[in-house]
């Protein structure tokens, strides 16, 4: 009986050729470009849509709808010149009139978007325009440099969607693009289904079909890898690896994720506002230990806060070593005093904080506590609040000044371009991302001058100094850069280099033996 | 009996008003809302606040339910805020797979129970007796969410018996006799594990009516009498049952609850499922209309079972 039903349970041959299986943590809720915030949505729109540029597996800008570009007018004008003989999944040819429709979308303050400002340059919107059907003029009122890595947004058909409600139009779920992939089927809660498009101006994909299984367990998901009902799981524990390669069709890869993860440091409490202390607290915790336990290795010590995959990373960074008596002087430096309870005070308050971590993730938790007696054993006392996530988030962008939390543990996941505005600029605070308040004259400055000029090398050195800056400023408590781990099924082949950009940046490349 | 049609469905009314209203100010109170339930250093506060102020986010929380109790009364339930689809079509998209899960769960918790019940009821004291009280305790004890994933580790992985998760296989032809066996053998592990949750209960009740019944006089009468044990069984059955009916009501918002355990463990796109992701993003109008749907569904399932009790049971309708 076992074997007669696993025999009819087993995937079939016939069903799983050239189908690429992929896992969804979530539901996606929307396939429109301009409408998505979520990872599971834009997994899904990365496929069916291209933009004018994209990005290669070493996150540089290379062209897809555009052939190639031109920067002129001392940067306040890039004109696109856009690839012919490309065509909607509708057959319907797409041209400039595509592009300027997406970019109107987006700058109509009606639409539900949350890249809005993306697209606009010190409060005044940027100017399309098209002067034939396939060449887009982009007028910026003044030098811009991150907008070239956002004229990667997807384009969307003008034809389906003038005068159209953007918010709720039947598109959203029934998307056409000019991606590798066209939409087939979506199933809510339980999968989304593409098929090749034959037409794809990158090259026709060799895979039939490109299936997004929704599977918000882990555990569950991994079961259906080894039983290879998906073909590749991102984010695969650790402590799992020797299972999952135990299995003869599977594979383990790890590469870089383009994010760091931090403790913030309010800088408007009255202790943490002395640099003293904030450096103390550094000197007290050895980051390596954290990478061990928290990522059982796969990462690496962050000192500054920008990927070191990035060219915008200072190679000549002085790393704050971890060293407890460093931390002892400079409290002693800062006017503390070292009572008999093992705690230090000052003005009779003690060196006491609560540390905010959301409860979702593992790794927050983790690491405060690991923090909590690093912290105690200088004489530092740490108190960990968990939170729920929005609850959390509410404490940390709220509009208040001063915001109600001491120290709180998190994660940024960046852009490829390295300009620094939303989380560093002293403007972003109290309302924006710069929820520690950290305030720096030349910082800014130096934030604002790297928007100014497109040069790499120039801009290179405005970002060199201003994150050794910060560095510098200690206003985080740098962790570490995490390490992805995905398991793949060998069945595949053609996937793209392993990098923070996935393995499917060739996707119309990959194949199923 | 019209009259009291009329009673039972006022408070009914009454129970679904207040409910809705209590639930759309603890929803609200709840921290956080549909549009920051991320934060992305490449967004804008300036965006999150027109976004908000689009969705009419901004206003006092009692002119958001006047506007959303008016929109319901013309039959709108409004637009989910995160795939902007209207309310009722997300809903469903969702009912089938849940009604099918729940429906097939109470029929086979009925049917075991009857049966572990009338057999550890007969040989009550006996090993048997024991094993079942056992096997149902720890049914009851293990959370679902770990047992369905123990079931999935075994069944599924180990022995390769059944598919591990999801509603149907995707690449078959949605419709075909095939897709259907397919969704039978998906049903098959969240089924096992519901059931297994439920066990408990019904069978002690069971168990407690047929042993209490056996006791009562008229019973004993019977086998005076020399009626065979079976036949006196099934008197004792018939009026052991009776109370179940009503327990059948209160099992209902119960099985509801644990299916969104279950279908978050087993990938069933159901609205236990939907209701989960709703309660994380802050969809306020899908939270909303899922709430009515149960609080609708335990309703009605409150007066069914009621009803069931007064028409099986005459001293029900003389008393109330």
């Amino acid at each position: 009986m076992a074997m007669l039903v696993s025999g009819c349970m087993g995937p079939s041959s016939t069903h799983t050729q050239h189908v690429l299986r992929l896992r969804l943590a979530g539901e996606p809720s929307v396939l429109n470009p301009l409408l998505i915030t979520d990872t599971g949505s834009s997994a899904v729109a990365s496929q069916v849509f291209s933009g004018l540029v994209r990005f290669n597996e070493h996150l540089q800008l290379v062209p897809d709808l555009a052939t190639h570009w031109v920067i002129s007018d001392g940067g306040k004008r890039l004109t696109f010149y856009l690839r012919r003989n490309v065509t909607w999944h509708d057959g319907h040819p797409f041209t400039s009139r595509d592009v300027l429709f997406t970019f109107h979308t987006l700058l109509d303050p009606r639409t539900n978007t949350v890249r809005r400002s993306d697209y606009m340059v010190n409060g005044k919107p940027i100017r399309f325009s098209a002067p034939d059907a396939h060449t887009v003029v982009v007028t910026l009122p003044q030098p811009f440099a991150p907008l070239l890595y956002r004229m990667g947004m997807e384009i969307i058909p003008a034809h389906r969607l003038q005068g159209k409600d953007i918010n709720t139009d039947a598109f959203n779920r029934h998307p056409i693009g000019t991606g590798p992939f066209q939409f087939d089927t979506w199933r809510p809660n339980h999968y989304v289904k593409l098929k090749a498009n034959p037409h794809y101006h990158g090259g026709k994909p060799r895979l039939k079909t490109l299936l997004f299984r929704i599977i918000p367990e882990y555990n569950v998901a991994k079961s259906a890898l080894i039983k290879g009902d998906i073909d590749i799981l991102e984010g695969v524990s650790p402590l799992d690896i020797p299972a999952v390669t135990r299995r003869p069709p599977l594979r383990v890869v790890t590469y870089d994720e383009w994010l760091y993860s931090y403790m913030g440091f309010n800088l408007k409490n009255p202790h943490l506002s002395n640099p003293l202390v904030r450096r103390a607290m550094v000197h007290a915790v050895d980051r390596t230990v954290m990478v061990k336990a928290v990522l059982y290795g796969h990462g690496r010590v962050a000192h500054v806060p920008i990927s070191p995959l990035s060219w915008a990373y200072p190679r000549q960074v002085t790393p704050i070593s971890f060293d407890p008596n460093t931390s002892l002087s400079l409290l002693k430096q800062a006017g503390y005093v070292r009572r008999q309870d093992g705690w230090w005070y000052k003005d009779n308050r003690r060196l006491a904080f609560t540390v905010l971590v959301s409860k979702g993730g593992k790794a927050g938790p983790k690491n405060a506590e690991i923090m909590q007696r690093y912290f105690k054993s200088v004489g530092i006392q740490l108190t960990i609040q968990q939170m729920e996530w929005q609850a959390f988030l509410k404490v940390i962008t709220g509009p208040d000044d001063p915001k109600a939390f001491d120290l709180c543990i998190l994660s940024w996941s960046l852009s490829p371009d390295p300009d620094a505005y939303s989380i560093w600029h002293s403007s972003q605070y109290p309302k924006g991302f710069n929820f520690v308040g950290y305030r720096n004259q030349r910082v800014d400055q130096l934030i604002e001058s790297g928007r100014l000029v497109n040069d790499q090398a120039t801009r290179a050195r405005i970002y060199h100094d201003a994150f050794r800056l910060i560095a510098q400023d200690t206003p985080y408590l740098f962790l570490y850069y995490p390490r992805t781990v995905t398991a793949v099924n060998r069945r595949l082949t053609g996937l793209s280099q392993p990098g923070p950009a996935g393995l499917l940046v060739n996707i119309e490349q990959v194949d199923t033996k | 009996m019209i009259r009291r049609v009329i009673q039972r469905l006022v408070s009914g009314i009454g129970a679904l008003l207040v409910t809705i209203v209590l639930s759309f100010f603890l929803i609200h109170l709840a921290p956080g809302d549909p549009v920051t339930t991320f934060i992305d250093p490449g967004m804008s506060v300036a965006d999150i606040e027109r976004v908000k102020q689009n969705l009419g986010l901004d206003r006092p929380l009692y002119e958001q339910l006047w506007r959303w109790g008016g929109q319901l009364l013309q039959g709108n339930w409004g637009v989910s805020t995160t795939s902007h689809q209207p309310v009722t079509t997300v809903l469903a998209d969702r009912v089938l797979p849940t009604l099918l899960l729940t429906c097939s769960t109470l029929g086979c918790i009925l049917i075991l129970t009857l049966i572990l019940g009338v057999v550890s009821a007969y040989w009550a004291g006996s090993w048997v007796d024991r094993g079942i009280a056992l096997v149902t305790t720890v049914g009851l004890a293990i959370p679902s969410f770990w047992l369905g994933i123990v079931l999935i580790g075994w069944v599924s992985v180990r022995w390769n018996l059944l598919p591990a998760s999801g509603y149907a296989d995707p690449m078959l032809p949605v419709g075909s006799w095939e897709w259907t066996g397919s969704i039978a053998q998906h049903l098959a592990l969240p089924l096992l594990t519901g059931t297994l949750g439920g066990l408990a209960m019904l069978t002690r009740y069971y168990r407690h009516g047929i042993r209490k019944e056996m006791g009562s006089l008229y019973l004993l009468a019977a086998q005076a009498r020399g009626l065979p044990r079976h036949r006196v069984l099934a008197h004792a059955l018939k009026n052991a049952s009776l109370p179940l009916v009503t327990l059948l009501g209160m099992e209902l918002p119960g099985l509801l609850a644990g299916s969104y355990m279950i279908e978050s463990v087993f990938a069933w796109p159901g609205l236990g499922q939907l209701g989960v992701n709703a309660a994380f993003s802050r969809d306020y109008p899908v939270l909303m209309g899922i709430l009515m749907v149960s609080t609708l569904l335990i309703v009605v399932g409150n007066a069914l079972s009621d009803w069931l009790g007064q028409w099986v049971d005459p001293r029900v309708r003389r008393s109330s």
